[in-house]
């Protein structure tokens, strides 16, 4: 009955072409109904802007009982008062930033090392080394920090994806030639779990606290700080050279690790910054609802 | 009898994607977002006269796509009371050409993504997360889109990228904003960053 009905309402509003094919042969009526309709896409879509222009022009009176009027109800109705049930808003508690004053310095340091230092430098390498070369550093990266993801998948009590993520590194470091392809994915199309410590004291109930911005590092909190700090030790490129925890080599691979990431992303921050009324309160907000998301995850 | 029978049969192959579309809110945003990625990759507007146009039917789509209204009453929160209507109905407009001004660049720069959408979520009998992942060389963004029902189909109010909701974003910095100020102050503040830009 539906069916019916739609057809027939169908039928009377929006289907032209229809009309035009009905009278026609059979053996021809494909091809017509074919040709109508993409003539009739190549009109929607000729017409486009003059159909936006329009809805501005006078309205007919036929149209002005119906149409707008209905229309016209609906603007007043959509402007009128929100209840919080409406627009689905918890009154959520804001973030405790008791060092906003000095973070608001670190913050505009940071934005200064990135436009003179960072994205420079970013850039330059961009340009002297192929996007090829690029994504196998990405590869290899990320393939080296497996022990990060394992044992914290593990202690987030994720068993399975621990070993999915020593499967992919035991076949990104054989097949993948020692992590320079990400072959567990490309080839076999495994998905792993990314995990961090901040992570995983967040899982444990450990609260966000406060939020600090770090020079250099940006922003972060006391337990993704340690989280960060915890991470650090599980990285194999901790321990290449000497026995301190961190020295010209492990810190150099860091440095090169983030440039060679900044080199896919630059632009990013300066969308960020652009699109913001406060850069600063949108990258907080932006690095809370992104660690929340990860924690709930 | 039969001639009418094929046609009954083709006319009705043909609408069941029209009535697909106008329907289920997965469908209607992957249309949109489809309809995007065809103008951005179409070879014949290219050079500054093509960015132009470009432009011109990025805005005619977002327009259909989202519903700015629904976006800012859930970007202000409860703070929409304290406007006037007057004062909403700027708001609106102001706040829409921030988002354009700001991403319209963003998404000019997309270009040979390719866009996977993954599955829809209810979260209301009226709203729905439609879940998609950009693909890109250096890794895959999730893109979650959150829909209303309309009268006649579904309107996205809010963006999630990687975690991040757009509107909780700008909530989190109007409300600093309109803490210990009334709302001219914010809508002082939106008209000199849409002024700068133009």
């Amino acid at each position: 009955m539906t069916t019916i009905l739609f057809l027939v309402s169908c039928l009377l509003l929006e289907c032209p072409f229809l009309l035009y094919a009905a009278p026609v042969d059979t053996d021809k009526a494909d091809t017509i109904v074919f040709e109508t309709q993409s003539e009739l896409v190549k009109q929607s879509e000729e017409e486009t802007p003059e159909k936006t222009l329009d809805r501005y022009e006078d309205a007919k009176i036929e149209e002005a009982s119906t149409v707008l009027s209905s229309k016209e109800e609906d603007d007043i109705e959509a402007y009128e008062d929100v209840t919080s049930d409406e627009i689905g808003v918890v009154e959520e508690q804001g973030i405790a930033d008791p060092f906003e004053f000095l973070n608001r310095g670190v913050f505009h340091f940071n934005d200064k090392v990135y436009f003179w230092v960072w994205k420079p430098i970013s850039q330059g390498y961009k340009y002297v080394v192929p996007e090829g070369i690029r994504g196998i550093f990405s590869s290899f990266y990320e393939n080296i920090k497996a022990p990060v993801r394992i044992i914290n998948n593990l202690l987030q009590g994720k068993p399975k994806f621990a070993a999915i993520e020593l499967g992919k590194f035991l076949i990104n470091s054989t097949l993948g030639i020692g992590g320079l392809r990400n072959c567990a994915k490309e080839c076999f199309g495994i998905e792993g779990r990314n995990a961090d410590f901040g992570q995983t004291l967040g899982k444990y109930g450990v609260g966000f606290g406060f939020y600090i911005v770090l020079p250099f590092l940006g922003p972060s909190n006391p337990r993704d700080g340690v989280g960060w700090l915890v991470d650090w030790t599980l990285r194999p490129t901790t321990y290449i050279s000497t026995d301190q925890w961190f020295d010209l080599q492990s810190v150099g691979l860091y440095v090169h690790e983030k440039v060679n990431d900044t080199s896919f992303h630059i632009g990013e921050y300066e969308i960020l910054k652009q699109a913001a009324i406060d850069p600063y309160i949108a990258m907080r907000d932006a690095y809370v609802q992104y660690r929340t998301k990860l924690i709930e995850r | 009898m039969k001639k009418s029978f094929r046609i009954f049969m083709l006319v009705l192959m043909m609408m069941l994607p029209i009535y697909v579309f106008g329907g289920a809110p997965f469908d209607t945003v992957k249309m949109n977002v489809g309809s995007v990625l065809e103008i951005l990759g179409d070879p014949k507007l290219k050079g500054d006269a093509g960015r132009k146009v470009k432009e011109q039917k990025l805005e005619v789509i977002a327009d259909k796509m989202f519903d700015y209204i629904e976006l800012s009453k859930r970007t202000l929160g409860l703070n929409w009371n304290k406007f006037t209507q007057e004062q909403r109905k700027e708001f609106v407009d102001l706040f829409k050409m921030v988002l354009k001004d700001a991403y319209v660049d963003k998404i000019m720069a997309y270009t040979n993504e390719r866009v996977n959408f993954t599955k829809e979520v209810s979260l209301s009998e009226t709203t729905y997360e439609i879940q998609s992942v950009v693909v890109r060389k250096s890794g895959e963004v999730p893109i979650f889109y959150r829909a209303i029902k309309r009268e006649n189909s579904w309107k996205v109010y809010d963006v999630i990228v990687e975690g991040v909701s757009l509107i909780n974003n700008y909530r989190t910095q109007f409300r600093e904003i309109l803490g210990n100020n009334p709302p001219e102050t914010l809508l002082e503040t939106l008209r000199k960053k849409v002024g700068k830009r133009q």
